[in-house]
């Protein structure tokens, strides 16, 4: 029995190839919709991943502020901050600290600093963390316990940049899901109208196959293989495509343009490429669902 | 074998059949007969559940046909080879593809399939032609491919609409000669034409679905 299965799906394989080879123009002009719009689908998703990589970027600001009171034990307030997970270093300023960089900044004017009490100046500890140990919850967790801490002034953290950058990622994300699922859509919707191209030119065929016996899924199931097939191949053409175009463009001719603006364009990754092309066989699977069932409907006898 | 009981048949309230009754045995050669429009084909078709009688019922072998399930219809028409006015064969595939359908369809593959095909198109002498595709066939040839693929299943029974349409005495002779042959091996044969001189030359019994 488990021959005869072997035997069935070899013979499916065979119908499917024979298909595609007797409809070769047809089956060219399905798979050229269908890169199109894979290829489509992965240019924003790699547009969507590089803007969120780059709003990443913002909110892993990873630097805080302690602003100490006068006469506080600031060895207490280090040590305190010593104890907590996830810091990369601590730097600790003096008032006099304060006092040299102010001069520094003005220094053609640094006349008027002269006799400046350094203690009207903070003196304030910044601690830099470590880039894969903070996010939002860490900072402000952070932020409440050295806030509170005794000797310890103003904590500052660009709390308020983050927040509109969560907020703006919020809205990415949403409009991205959106855009995605809209691409879905339009997918399914491809695959069906350009399988159905192929599919149309059959019709004579499939009430042939019915006439001399052969079951619904006989008829189908090579159906779906070409479908596959065409995605499958169709899929992975794009995919090279944007590849390419990603070299070439991106690589070549902007690479120093955008490192001065510290912005690092990359590639989909692994599991975001398989995800589409999850998609692209769901899509391509529907389409030859969707196109092909009108042909099925067997009239009660 | 089978039986027509009271087959009424109409389409937009068109009765083309009244009241048909008919049997044919098991190994019998019989021919349908009526003029063109009379409703030969539909009569074949309504055998292999392609049209439904619109009153009476209709039995092959032990299966009353208005009782059939929709998904047992292929299994039906596995038992009932037919071979139409106007062939249906497939034209992207080689004559030999053609025939073995009869039997892919039915989950029969490899080495039997080379076997069985061969002796098929050797016994309609096409043996020769096994490769060529279907259009650049004569029309004889043509038909005498869809029998191959009718009887490839081996069937028990034969159907053949105008199997002789439009070819010329001789080789209508062959083709006769050659359904007759299979009648002979066992196959039931049922046979709609209009023509009388086949009629003549079949020496059978005759069934004008006029005068039912
Ligand atoms: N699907 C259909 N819808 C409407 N009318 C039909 C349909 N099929 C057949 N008819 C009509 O039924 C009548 C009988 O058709 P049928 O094909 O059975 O005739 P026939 O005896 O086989 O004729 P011929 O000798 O020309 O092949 C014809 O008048 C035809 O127009
Ligand atoms: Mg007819």
């Amino acid at each position: 029995m488990i021959s005869q299965r072997v035997n069935y799906i070899i013979n499916y394989f065979k119908v499917a190839l024979l298909n595609i080879k007797s409809n070769i123009t047809g089956n060219l002009f399905a798979f050229a919709i269908m890169s199109f719009s894979y290829f489509i689908m992965l240019f924003f998703l790699l547009c969507y991943v590089n803007i969120y990589n780059y709003m990443r970027l913002f909110q892993k600001n990873n630097i805080m502020i302690v602003f100490l009171k006068n006469g506080a034990k600031k060895d207490n307030v280090i040590n305190y901050i010593k104890t907590i997970k996830g810091i990369k270093n601590i730097h600790y300023y003096s008032h006099k600290s304060s006092l040299k960089f102010l001069e520094g900044k003005v220094n053609h004017i640094r006349s008027i600093l002269k006799g400046v009490n350094p203690d009207f100046l903070p003196s304030f500890i910044k601690i830099r963390f470590k880039k894969d140990a903070i996010s939002k919850i860490f900072l402000s967790n952070i932020y409440l316990r050295i806030k509170t801490f005794k000797g310890v002034s103003i904590v500052y953290y660009n709390k308020l940049l983050e927040d509109k950058i969560v907020q703006f990622m919020f809205f990415t994300k949403v409009i991205g899901l959106i855009i995605f699922i809209f691409l879905f859509i339009l997918s399914i919707f491809i695959s069906y109208s350009a399988i159905k191209l192929v599919i149309l030119r059959k019709q004579t065929e499939i009430e042939i196959l019915k006439l001399i016996g052969a079951t619904n899924s006989y008829i189908r199931i090579p159906m779906f293989i070409e479908g596959e097939i065409g995605t499958i191949l169709s899929f992975f053409l794009s995919v090279l495509l944007l590849f390419l175009i990603f070299k070439t463009f991106i690589y070549y001719h902007f690479s120093d343009f955008l490192a001065y603006f510290h912005i690092n364009i990359i590639f989909l990754s692994g599991w975001q490429i398989f995800l589409i092309f999850i998609i692209a066989l769901v899509s391509g699977f529907l389409g030859t669902y969707l196109s092909s069932k009108k042909f099925f409907y067997e009239p009660a006898i | 074998m089978i039986e027509f009981n009271h087959v009424y048949k109409s389409y937009d309230k068109n009765y083309i059949l009244r009241d048909l009754n008919f049997n044919v045995n098991k190994g019998e050669f019989i021919f349908i007969t009526g003029p063109s429009g009379a409703g030969k084909t539909t009569t074949l078709k309504m055998l292999i559940a392609l049209e439904k009688p619109t009153h009476g019922t209709i039995k092959f072998i032990d299966t009353e046909l208005q009782n059939l399930k929709p998904k047992d219809i292929p299994f039906l028409r596995r038992k009932i080879g037919f071979v139409f006015q106007d062939f249906k064969l497939l034209s992207n595939r080689t004559v030999f593809q053609n025939v073995a359908l009869g039997l892919e369809v039915s989950g029969i593959f490899g080495d039997v399939i080379v076997k069985n095909v061969t002796e098929i198109l050797k016994a309609v002498e096409l043996f020769v032609k096994k490769d060529e595709y279907p259009l650049s066939l004569s029309g004889g040839e043509q038909q005498r491919v869809a029998i191959a693929r009718a009887l490839i299943q081996n069937p028990q029974v034969l159907l053949a609409d105008e199997p002789t349409g439009n070819l010329d005495e001789d080789t209508s002779r062959i083709i006769i000669d050659l359904i007759k042959s299979f009648n002979n091996k066992g196959t039931t044969v049922i046979l709609a034409t209009h023509d009388k001189n086949l009629i003549r030359m079949g020496r059978a019994r005759t069934i004008d679905i006029t005068k039912s």
